[in-house]
C-alpha cells in the first residue's frame, strides 16, 4: 500500500523496505555530545514524512519554494523556476490519499541543468542563441525522474553551452557561491550545485563533459557523481562533446546522489552510446552508521594519484586531500601511490576533443529551426549574423579552435593525436585500476575563485580542470564528496575528494563515498547563508 | 597562481615516457611570451628555437587565421573580437603544441570510451506527436516550409 516503493522496472523492494524501519541510513541525530551528526539523506528523510502522515507534498514544496525566493537575488541559480511545483506537488498528495502506489522520487524537488531538455519549459543552455526556446520533449533522464514521481523545480543556471569552469560565461546571470558571495560556484553546472547547496532543492541534475559536476561539487561543499560514459541516456542533453559528456547527479549526500543516479540510469534506444550493463542497486550501500563495522572498508585498495599532489595544488587542498586518505585508512582502506604518466597530456588532448566536436555539434545552431534568428537578405549572412550574435565569446572561441583542429591538413597533428593520447590515458587508468578499487584525488587545485579572477585568461581557467579532464577522456565513473574546509570566505570554503572508479563500478564508489562521509568527524558542510534561512 | 604554476611546471617537467630528453619544451603562460624549445647540450641549456607547435620531422602547421575560420565557421565576428580572438587562439594553439612531442607510434586513436558497442535501431520512421510544439518554435515559416533568405553563390 503506502509503504511500498515501486520503481518501474520490477526490482527487489526489500533493500529500500528496510530503511523505514529502525535500520535507516538516516542517523539519528546524537542528543547527548556536540559531534556533529552525519548528513541525512533528503530524500528518505522526506519519504519517511510523507509516509507517516508528517507533513505534505505541498507543505514540502511550500518550504523549498520560500528558500528559492529568499536566496535567489544573491545566489541567482535558476534561470527558470517552474510554475507548476505546488500543482505537481500537489498530485504526490493525492496519490498518497488513494493508497497509489509511490515511485522511489515521489515528492523529491529536482533542479535541472538548462542544457537538458524538458518539455515545455524554456531550456537555453544559458545561451542567447536559445534564448526562450521551449523543447517540445523531455531528455530520458528527466522523463524518467517524472515517471518516479520526481518534481522539476526549475532549470538552472551554468556556463553557455558547458563552456567553462566558473559559470560566468552564461548570458544571463552570474551565480554566487552560497559559501562565499563573491565567489565563483565553479561550472558549468554552477548553478546546480549551488541550488543544492542552498538547500533550494532537494538534488540536481548537472552534466560532465571535462569536470562540470565535480568541480563545482568541490567548490559548493556538495556531493557531485559523473557516471560512467553510457550508464545514463544522453537524449535530450544538448551535446557539447559528444565522447566525452554525461548527465551526472548532486545531492547534499553520497545517497542521494546514488538514488538520482539509479533513476536515470540504463539503456536507452534514442541513445545509440548508451549502454545494456545493468544497472545495479545502488540503494544497498546505504547502510545507516549503526551497521557499519569497526573497519567497515578493510582490504580496500586506494591509489592516490601522485601527479595529482605536486606543485600547483593549494596547500589548503594537499591537507585536506592526505586528511581523508588518512580518514580512509582508518577505516580500514590499503592505500598506495600510483602514478599515470601521461595525466599531465590530458588538459591539452580535452580541450582539442573537447573543442572540435563542440564546432561541429553547435553547427545546428543557425537561427534557422530554433532559437534566435537575426534576419538578414542572405542565407550565410543570416547563419553568420544569428551565431555572431547569439553565441558569447568563449563559445565562438572553442568553436573556432575546433574548426582550425579539423581543418585539412591539421587533423592528423591535432585532433587524431589527441585520440591517440586518449588511448594512453586510458591504458594508464586500466593498469591502475586493476591493481586497485578506487583511485584518489583532489577535485581541484584550490577552492572556488573569486569571480572575475579567471575571466580574461582561458589558459588560467583550464588549468582548473587539471584533476578532472581524464576521468572524461577514460570515460569512467567518479564522485566528488565534501572531505575538508579551508581557509577564505566568512566560514571557510569547502574542498572535495574525487573517487574514481572502474567502468561501471558506480557501486564500489557509492560504498566507500557513503561510508566514507558518514563517518567523516568534525565538518558541517551546510552554507553559512543558510543559518538565518528557515 | 597556483594553478599557473602547476600547468607551467607539469608542462616543463620532462614526461619520463614520452619526450625525449634532449629537448624539453618550456610553456610560459604569461601573456607576453609564447613557448620556447630549449636543448640540453653538454650539461647547458640553450634555447634553440621559437615555434607555435612543430614536431622534429613535420611541417610546420600554419598559426590560424581567424577571419577565415569564422567564414568557415559560418560567424561573424566585429574587428575588435577578431583581434581579441586571434591572441586568446593563437596562445591556446600553441598550447596544444606540446602533444606533437608525444610519441603516438602504433598508437590507436580512441574514438570514445569503451562501450558495449553501438546499439542502433531500425531505420523505420516513427511519428513525433508534438509538431505544433516544434512549429512554434521554428523563428519563420510559410504552409510546410521553414522560410530562409536566398543564398547568393559568392567568388
Amino acid at each position: 500500500m503506502l509503504s511500498t516503493l515501486q520503481p518501474p522496472r520490477s526490482l527487489s523492494l526489500l533493500p529500500l523496505r528496510r530503511f523505514r524501519n529502525s535500520k535507516t541510513i538516516v542517523s539519528a541525530a546524537s542528543s547527548t555530545t556536540s559531534v556533529i551528526s552525519p548528513p541525512q539523506s533528503q530524500i528518505l528523510t522526506s519519504r519517511r514524512s510523507l509516509l507517516s502522515g508528517e507533513t505534505t507534498a505541498v507543505e514540502i514544496a511550500k518550504s523549498y519554494l520560500s528558500r528559492i525566493r529568499l536566496t535567489e537575488p544573491q545566489l541567482k541559480c535558476f534561470l527558470h523556476v517552474s510554475e507548476n511545483v505546488l500543482k505537481d506537488a500537489q498530485v504526490t498528495d493525492q496519490r498518497i490519499a488513494k493508497g497509489e502506489e509511490l515511485g522511489p522520487l515521489a515528492g523529491v524537488l529536482i533542479g535541472v541543468k538548462d542544457n537538458i531538455c524538458t518539455q515545455g519549459m524554456p531550456s537555453t543552455a544559458a545561451s542567447r542563441i536559445l534564448e526562450h526556446y521551449r523543447p517540445p520533449f523531455d531528455a530520458t533522464a528527466v522523463k524518467k525522474i517524472k515517471e518516479l514521481g520526481g518534481i522539476v523545480v526549475g532549470k538552472t543556471n551554468m556556463d553557455e553551452f558547458g563552456m567553462g569552469s566558473t559559470t560566468e560565461a552564461s548570458a544571463f546571470q552570474v551565480t554566487a557561491n552560497p559559501w562565499d558571495l563573491s565567489r565563483v560556484p565553479g561550472g558549468s553546472s554552477g548553478g546546480s550545485a549551488a541550488a543544492v547547496a542552498a538547500r533550494q532543492c532537494m538534488v540536481s541534475l548537472g552534466s560532465d563533459t571535462g569536470g562540470s559536476v565535480r568541480q563545482p561539487a568541490s567548490f559548493c561543499g556538495v556531493v557531485g557523481l559523473k557516471p560512467t560514459y553510457g550508464r545514463v541516456s544522453r537524449f535530450g542533453l544538448m551535446a557539447y562533446a559528444s565522447s566525452l559528456d554525461v548527465i551526472g547527479c548532486f545531492g547534499s549526500t553520497v545517497a542521494d546522489a546514488g538514488m538520482l543516479l539509479h533513476a536515470i540510469s540504463g539503456y536507452d534506444r534514442f541513445d545509440s552510446t548508451s549502454s545494456k550493463q545493468d544497472v545495479p542497486e545502488f540503494q544497498s550501500q546505504f547502510l545507516s552508521m549503526d551497521h557499519f563495522e569497526s573497519k567497515p572498508l578493510n582490504g580496500v585498495k586506494v591509489g592516490i594519484i601522485r601527479e595529482t599532489l605536486e606543485d600547483g595544488v593549494d596547500s589548503g587542498v594537499r591537507s585536506a586531500t592526505q586528511e581523508a586518505a588518512s580518514h580512509l585508512e582508518a577505516l580500514g582502506c590499503v592505500l598506495t601511490e600510483v602514478s599515470l604518466p601521461s595525466f599531465s597530456l590530458g588538459l591539452p588532448a580535452y580541450y582539442v576533443i573537447a573543442s572540435s566536436e563542440s564546432s561541429s555539434n553547435l553547427s545546428r545552431y543557425d537561427g534557422v529551426r530554433y532559437g534566435n534568428q537575426v534576419v538578414a537578405e542572405e542565407l550565410n549572412k543570416l547563419y553568420e549574423c544569428s551565431r555572431g550574435e547569439g553565441f558569447g565569446g568563449e563559445v565562438k572561441m572553442r568553436i573556432l579552435m575546433g574548426t582550425y583542429a579539423l581543418s585539412a591538413g591539421y587533423y592528423d597533428a591535432y585532433y587524431k593525436r589527441a585520440q591517440q593520447v586518449r588511448t594512453l590515458i586510458r591504458k594508464d587508468f586500466k593498469a591502475a585500476l586493476e591493481q586497485n578499487d578506487i583511485l584518489i584525488s583532489p577535485a581541484a587545485p584550490s577552492a572556488a575563485y573569486k569571480i572575475g579572477e579567471k575571466k580574461d585568461d582561458p589558459l588560467a581557467m583550464y588549468a582548473g580542470d587539471i584533476m578532472t579532464v581524464n576521468v572524461n577522456l577514460a570515460g569512467l565513473p567518479a564522485m566528488v564528496l565534501p572531505c575538508g574546509l579551508v581557509e577564505g570566505g566568512p566560514s571557510g570554503l569547502p574542498v572535495g575528494l574525487q573517487m574514481i572508479g572502474a567502468a561501471f563500478d558506480e557501486e564500489k564508489l557509492l560504498k566507500v563515498g557513503h561510508i566514507f562521509e558518514q563517518t567523516l568527524k568534525g565538518s558541517s558542510f551546510v552554507p553559512p547563508l543558510l543559518a538565518n534561512v528557515p | 597562481m597556483a594553478t599557473r604554476a602547476l600547468l607551467a611546471v607539469i608542462s616543463a617537467s620532462p614526461n619520463r615516457c614520452f619526450i625525449s630528453p634532449s629537448r624539453i619544451k618550456i610553456q610560459s603562460l604569461t601573456s607576453s611570451s609564447s613557448s620556447h624549445y630549449y636543448q640540453r647540450q653538454s650539461g647547458k641549456i640553450h634555447r634553440i628555437a621559437r615555434s607555435y607547435s612543430s614536431d622534429s620531422d613535420s611541417s610546420v602547421l600554419q598559426p590560424p587565421d581567424v577571419s577565415r575560420l569564422a567564414q568557415t565557421a559560418r560567424i561573424s565576428l566585429t574587428p575588435d573580437e577578431v583581434e581579441e580572438c586571434e591572441t586568446k587562439i593563437r596562445r591556446v594553439i600553441d598550447w596544444f603544441g606540446q602533444l606533437q612531442q608525444v610519441d603516438v607510434n602504433s598508437v590507436e586513436p580512441a574514438i570514445r570510451a569503451e562501450m558495449d558497442g553501438g546499439h542502433l535501431r531500425e531505420d523505420a520512421p516513427e511519428t513525433f506527436e508534438n509538431r505544433d510544439s516544434i512549429r512554434a518554435s521554428i523563428p519563420s515559416f510559410e504552409d510546410a516550409y521553414l522560410k530562409v533568405p536566398k543564398i547568393l553563390n559568392k567568388e
